[in-house]
């Protein structure tokens, strides 16, 4: 008994270490900011930092909203309700599924955990992915910022290029993601067994099923899930500024001269930087004069569906051969469709 | 309760989250009463901010309240099992940590705007950046074809049904016409006339990226112009002494998708300027070239150096 009482107050102190610390951060950091040492550092680093800040600022929010909307399913959403409103055939369920991603206002950090607590809740994986890809760029932030970033004749083109392809190939991909995977599961550590185990547990407290306390089963749910998620993205974050801060944009011009070259280099890059779907259309239109219209297109349509922040999150959620495979097909199918479509329709 | 249980201590686990969540909460609420936030988030996105702010705020109190629970994992969900941190000591204090040194970094490391050494790796976007007034090749196309349609509409309708009767052409003519070409010539040919009455065209923070822009556009009806305008120095590597450009980052969200917006200076002052210096430009608008480019150029300038503004960036005001 008192080894455990020494040892939780070990713990407490630890956590109030930790306040303290923060705390006197909060009140000291300006002072810390003017500081010899501090103000000496290479301003290459703090570019990095102010990136990686940045971008994890940026996220949070919408990773908030993702688990909160997540958590809101995990607790109002019956399995038996999802049964209900999907079709039966698996394919036919695509269509809808992209257009339910279209409406979804719902952008790449936000989705994978509503992606995969539907996904718990007995939807099928295929149908998860189309939401996956479709529903940060099917949506009308991204439409609106696209429409504006592309001041001139271009808009038109890569507009409803990216649009629309981001509609149909959502349909493709999921369609081959079922082709592989059928419907099995592909989430880690899906063990029934545990499950199982799980629910045993709610129904003992179930006497207080009252409003009140499914509110607090959304907080609680939804802060089990940021520390879930957060780790990836504070790692995919801190990469994506290291390349942000590095990597000179000139190079990719150098190498991106021909159509086939210039769209894998605006796809590499789309990957690397991580960017916000609702953002991104402004760096695309940035590279207006060095780049093709195929090859920006490419960029954004790729960008938002796979990206260096976001795939660690996938590796986060779901098993990692079926985050590989997903990868492959995503970049074989956006590749292969920009070019047909720019190479041989218009 | 089985021995998974005893092993997983529930309250530890919420607490220290808890700590870590208002830890969070104290780095937004501190940058956002130093006004530090504007390096790191344009203003648009900051009810994002405050939403994040609070819900941070309030889930860290209600954390810390759940470990004080004697049996706090009797609250949680049905799905606890995959939620838990796992692993022996050393792989949670290094997930711990992982949420911690961002708030350190963030308390610690200097608030800084972007300087010229990222603005160097983005690569500096003359005027609009949006590539309009190539001197030759491929780019000439892309605006060339609105131009020609802009001075003479009928002609250009007409040499497209003559030259080529391809449908795409056609139709990609009739969306512009219809849906996009005529709202955005109408918004920059207004202000091109706002600016064409002033003596001076002085370029703020609000209009920074409409007179880039209109400048890119009608260059020729601003030859001989005054212009003033704030930035920081920049030199590419092949520029001569006189030679030196003022520069801003131009922000959507975050700095991520940051790029840089330039004009090119000619002063005698130039070389006396280090990068990175803010400077106050005011000059003769020309017609130049670099790389290729056709681009406004602001000669004889008188250039002053200023302290930095308040918010560094500028931002695109895509929402009118």
């Amino acid at each position: 008994m008192n080894t455990s009482n020494g040892k939780t107050f070990g713990k407490d102190l630890l956590g109030l270490v930790l306040l303290f610390i923060f705390l006197i951060l909060f009140l000291m950091s300006d002072r810390l900011n003017d500081s010899e040492m501090i103000s000496n550092l290479p301003n290459a680093w703090v570019n990095v930092n102010t990136i990686f800040l940045s971008i994890v600022i940026e996220a949070i929010p919408f990773i908030l909203l993702g688990v909160f909307v997540s958590s809101l399913i995990q607790i109002y959403v019956s399995e038996e309700t999802i049964q209900r409103f999907l079709p039966k055939s698996a394919l036919m369920a695509l269509v809808p599924a992209a257009m339910l991603g279209a409406i979804l206002p719902l952008c790449e950090c936000a989705i994978v955990p509503v992606v995969r607590r539907l996904i718990k809740k007995g939807m099928p994986l295929h149908v998860g992915v189309v939401f996956l890809v479709a529903a940060p760029i099917l949506n009308p932030i991204v439409f609106a910022s696209t429409y504006f970033a592309f001041r001139s004749e271009q808009t038109n083109t890569i507009l409803y290029s990216r649009m629309g392809l981001a509609f149909v190939l959502s349909i493709i991909i999921g369609a081959i993601l079922y082709g592989i995977f059928k419907n099995s599961h592909q989430l880690r550590g899906e063990n029934i067994s545990l499950h199982v185990h799980g629910h045993h547990h709610h129904h003992p407290g179930d006497g207080s099923s009252t409003f009140f306390s499914k509110i607090k089963d959304t907080m609680y749910h939804a802060v089990d899930e940021f520390f879930m998620m957060g780790k990836y993205l504070i790692i995919g974050a801190f990469i994506a500024a290291m390349f942000q801060t590095f990597l000179d944009r000139a190079v990719l011009t150098a190498i991106g001269q021909n159509d086939f070259s210039s769209t894998m280099v605006m796809m590499i890059f789309a990957y690397l930087l991580s960017l916000c779907s609702e953002a991104d259309a402004f760096v695309a239109s940035s590279f207006g004069s060095q780049f093709t219209d195929m090859s920006l297109v490419a960029f954004l349509v790729y960008g938002p569906m796979l990206d260096l922040k976001n795939t660690f999150m996938l590796f986060a959620f779901f098993k990692a051969r079926f985050v590989i495979v997903f990868m492959i097909t995503v970049t074989i199918i956006v590749f292969a469709s920009v070019m047909v479509l720019f190479g041989v329709i218009l | 309760m089985g021995d998974k249980m005893k092993k997983y201590d529930h309250s530890f686990h919420a607490y220290i989250q808890g700590i870590i969540l208002i830890g969070f909460a104290l780095l937004i609420l501190g940058l956002i009463m130093t006004g530090n936030i504007v390096y790191y988030i344009a203003p648009s996105m900051m009810p994002f901010i405050y939403f994040a702010l609070g819900t941070f705020f309030l889930l860290g109190i209600m954390q810390v309240f759940r470990s004080t629970k004697k049996d706090s994992h009797q609250d949680s969900c049905s799905c606890e099992a995959d939620h838990q941190i796992k692993g022996p000591f050393p792989v949670k204090l290094l997930i711990y940590s992982i949420f911690i040194l961002p708030i350190l970094f963030g308390f610690i490391l200097p608030d800084r705007a972007l300087d010229s050494s990222v603005a160097a790796n983005r690569g500096i976007q003359y005027g609009s950046g949006l590539g309009i007034n190539q001197v030759s090749g491929e780019g000439e196309s892309s605006l060339s074809r609105a131009e020609a349609y802009l001075d003479d509409p009928e002609g250009y309708i007409n040499s497209l049904s003559e030259n080529n009767g391809e449908t795409d052409d056609i139709e990609h003519f009739q969306l512009e016409d219809f849906y996009d070409q005529d709202w955005y010539d109408d918004y920059y040919s207004e202000l091109a006339d706002e600016f064409a009455v002033e003596d001076t065209i002085t370029v703020t923070e609000q209009n920074y990226l409409d007179v880039m822009t209109v400048l890119d556009i009608y260059l020729d009806r601003f030859i001989g112009k005054e212009i003033e305008i704030l930035g920081f120095a920049y030199r590419e590597e092949d520029f001569e002494d006189h030679q030196i450009v003022i520069a801003r980052f131009s922000m959507t969200c975050c700095t991520a998708d940051a790029g840089v917006y330039g004009t090119l200076v000619e002063s005698q002052e130039a070389k006396d300027f280090e990068e990175d210096t803010w400077l106050f430009a005011r000059g003769t608008i020309k017609k130049g070239q670099y790389n290729d480019f056709i681009i406004p150029i602001i000669e004889d300038a008188y250039l002053v150096e200023v302290e930095q503004p308040a918010t560094p960036y500028v931002y695109p005001n895509f929402n009118r």
